[in-house]
């Protein structure tokens, strides 16, 4: 359980993270969404006492991360797969991390195999590649077998073995009930691994909910009917419009619905006895959910 | 999660990753392994030198030499980089997730260059003064024993405190460029300058010059200033432990602050 309270960070006149309020429940896959520039890392290496919040805090298990005896037996985090030294090989690497914390060494190896690097043990990781180092970071998140894990962007740079192999890892750990934290840009792997999202935006929290609710919450689910002639089609659409809904064109030949159900459009096309070649509930994907919401907390944005 | 055990970490924990991770890299092999070969390298040279010499010279005299002019730097790039590598590859964010308490850190670095430097210089004193004496073969002035276990143990002190000096001001600077020029300007030019400013009495007070000192039997002149020192050997080692522990100060203050 990761506890934010009232977690704000400046640098200079800027405000990065601005008066973060929330839970990160354990037993679950939490994400962290926003735009580039919105406060995500930041608020991670709050989290581990990397950087000094202003004001609030940020509390792991009731305690600050400072105050672990231990902090890497209650924390794993992957923040940058860079942060080592590049001379040192993998295994040593991971040999002082293990000695810091009291952690067996024997765990080294056993970590090594999970993330499939025992055989590059040796290597020197400045030779790793992107992918190799990420499985390195998280090699190192899961050392201390912790409780509460902090991935940011754990899927840069793998190859999609890779991305499925560290979202079935992300669903063992919840399972497990740990904590899981994760941040991504990747809404579609978000999907399929988060069950709870929190969203934030120029550093302030957009939304805390779970994903079906946060998805059916910030979108709208339309109808798509393809009727191939034309006269037809004009006529559903004169319909469905004196039902109150709005209609536009998608592809050729089809109506995409808003305002009305499936049902409602089956049976509107039954009575006026038309030729359809598909009738289709569209649902809304994490990825359109997010884009309306962060639509005017883009940091970074190309202006029209 | 089971945390039952509840050994290891803290301080220690932090002295003995700091010990792994010392070991692991290339730079501390070949800092020893430069520094060895110039102590040598000195020994010789100045041995054969001392059968043609009108200017005769104990081995410890020597060894000091060899010490101060050559060896001395290969330990200022060997502190200088168990700090400022942290910061060339980010490596001191993994290090601070480990270890958060960021004075353990700074400590921890320190415990692992004390008696690693210290070490170092005795042996060193003893391969040097050993090598020049053989070389000589008769020639020069004999070591007394006072002079050369001065010498031997000033070295390692001289090293050990020297290197502490340099994590000190790594830390506060980050970068190795910064360190090393700061290091070496407080070192050498610094005392000259002072001097040429009509303060020759402060001199002995600068690190390097009582890094000598303290390797320089009561009563001799130092070789470096061409004077005795107003003081007993072991107060030069005071003095640099006096500069070390400022700079770890300032060092551990500018890392307990900062963002990493």
């Amino acid at each position: 359980m990761i506890t934010l309270r009232g977690l704000t960070k400046r640098y200079g006149e800027k405000t990065v993270v601005d008066g973060l309020t929330c839970d990160i429940a354990s037993g679950q896959v939490t994400g962290f969404l926003g735009p580039n520039g919105a406060g995500k890392s930041t608020t991670m290496r709050m989290t581990v006492g990397l950087d000094h919040p202003q004001e609030g805090e940020v509390l792991v298990g009731g305690r600050r991360y400072a105050e672990l005896r231990h902090p890497l037996r209650e924390v794993g985090a992957l923040l940058d797969a860079k942060a080592l030294h590049p001379g040192r090989s993998a295994g040593k690497h991971l040999t002082a991390m293990a000695r810091s914390n009291g952690i067996a060494t024997s765990r080294v190896e056993e970590v090594l195999a999970t993330v499939g690097l025992s055989d590059v043990a040796g290597k020197r990781a400045g030779q790793f590649s992107l992918g190799m180092g990420q499985r390195l970071g998280i090699a190192g998140a899961l050392l201390g077998d912790p409780g509460t894990l902090m991935f940011d962007e754990p899927v840069n740079g793998l190859d999609p073995d890779g991305v499925r192999w560290v979202r079935q890892l992300m669903r063992s750990l919840a399972a497990e009930g740990r904590t899981v934290f994760v941040s991504s840009h990747l809404m579609s792997e978000m999907q399929l691994t988060a069950d709870h999202l929190i969203v934030i935006g120029k550093g302030k929290l957009l939304a805390d909910a779970p994903v079906a609710e946060f998805i059916a919450g910030n979108s709208r689910t339309t109808v798509s009917v393809r009727v191939p002639a034309e006269g037809e089609r004009s006529k559903l659409d004169a319909r469905l419009r004196a039902e109150g809904a709005s209609t536009h064109p998608g592809d050729p030949d089809e109506l995409v619905v808003d305002g009305l159900d499936v049902t409602r459009v089956g049976d509107l096309v039954h009575e006026l006895g038309i030729r359809v070649h598909r009738l289709a509930e569209r649902t809304a994907s994490l990825e359109q959910a997010y884009m309306e919401l962060t639509a005017s907390s883009v940091e970074y944005g190309v202006s029209a | 999660m089971t945390t039952t055990e509840v050994r290891g970490g803290g301080l220690s924990g932090a002295v003995a990753a700091e010990w792994t991770k010392f070991w692991s890299v290339r730079a501390t092999w070949w800092c020893l392994i430069a520094g060895t070969a110039l102590m040598l390298f000195y020994g010789t040279l100045s041995g054969i030198a001392q059968r043609f010499d009108d200017d005769p010279q104990a081995a410890n005299t020597i060894a000091l030499g060899g010490g101060f002019y050559l060896t001395q730097f290969a330990v200022i790039a060997l502190a200088t980089l168990f700090v400022t590598s942290e910061y060339a590859g980010g490596g001191i964010r993994s290090t601070l997730l480990w270890t958060p308490v960021r004075e353990r850190v700074v400590l921890s670095k320190a415990a692992i260059l004390l008696p690693v430097l210290f070490a170092y210089g005795v042996v060193l004193s003893c391969a040097g003064m050993a090598l020049s004496g053989a070389v000589m073969a008769g020639h020069g002035l004999p070591t007394t024993l006072e002079g050369g276990f001065t010498t031997t143990f000033g070295m390692g002190g001289y090293f050990a405190l020297l290197g502490l000096l340099c994590t000190g001001i790594g830390w506060a600077l980050r970068s190795a460029a910064g360190t090393l020029v700061t290091v070496i300007v407080l070192l050498v030019p610094l005392p000259l300058i002072v001097a040429s400013l009509g303060l020759p009495e402060l001199v002995s007070y600068f690190p390097g010059i009582a890094g000598v000192n303290a390797m320089v039997e009561a009563g001799q002149l130092n070789p470096i200033t061409q004077a005795a020192a107003p003081y007993a050997p072991w107060v030069g080692l005071l003095i640099c432990a006096a500069w070390a522990a400022a700079a770890l100060v300032t060092g551990a203050a500018v890392l307990r602050r900062r963002d990493a």
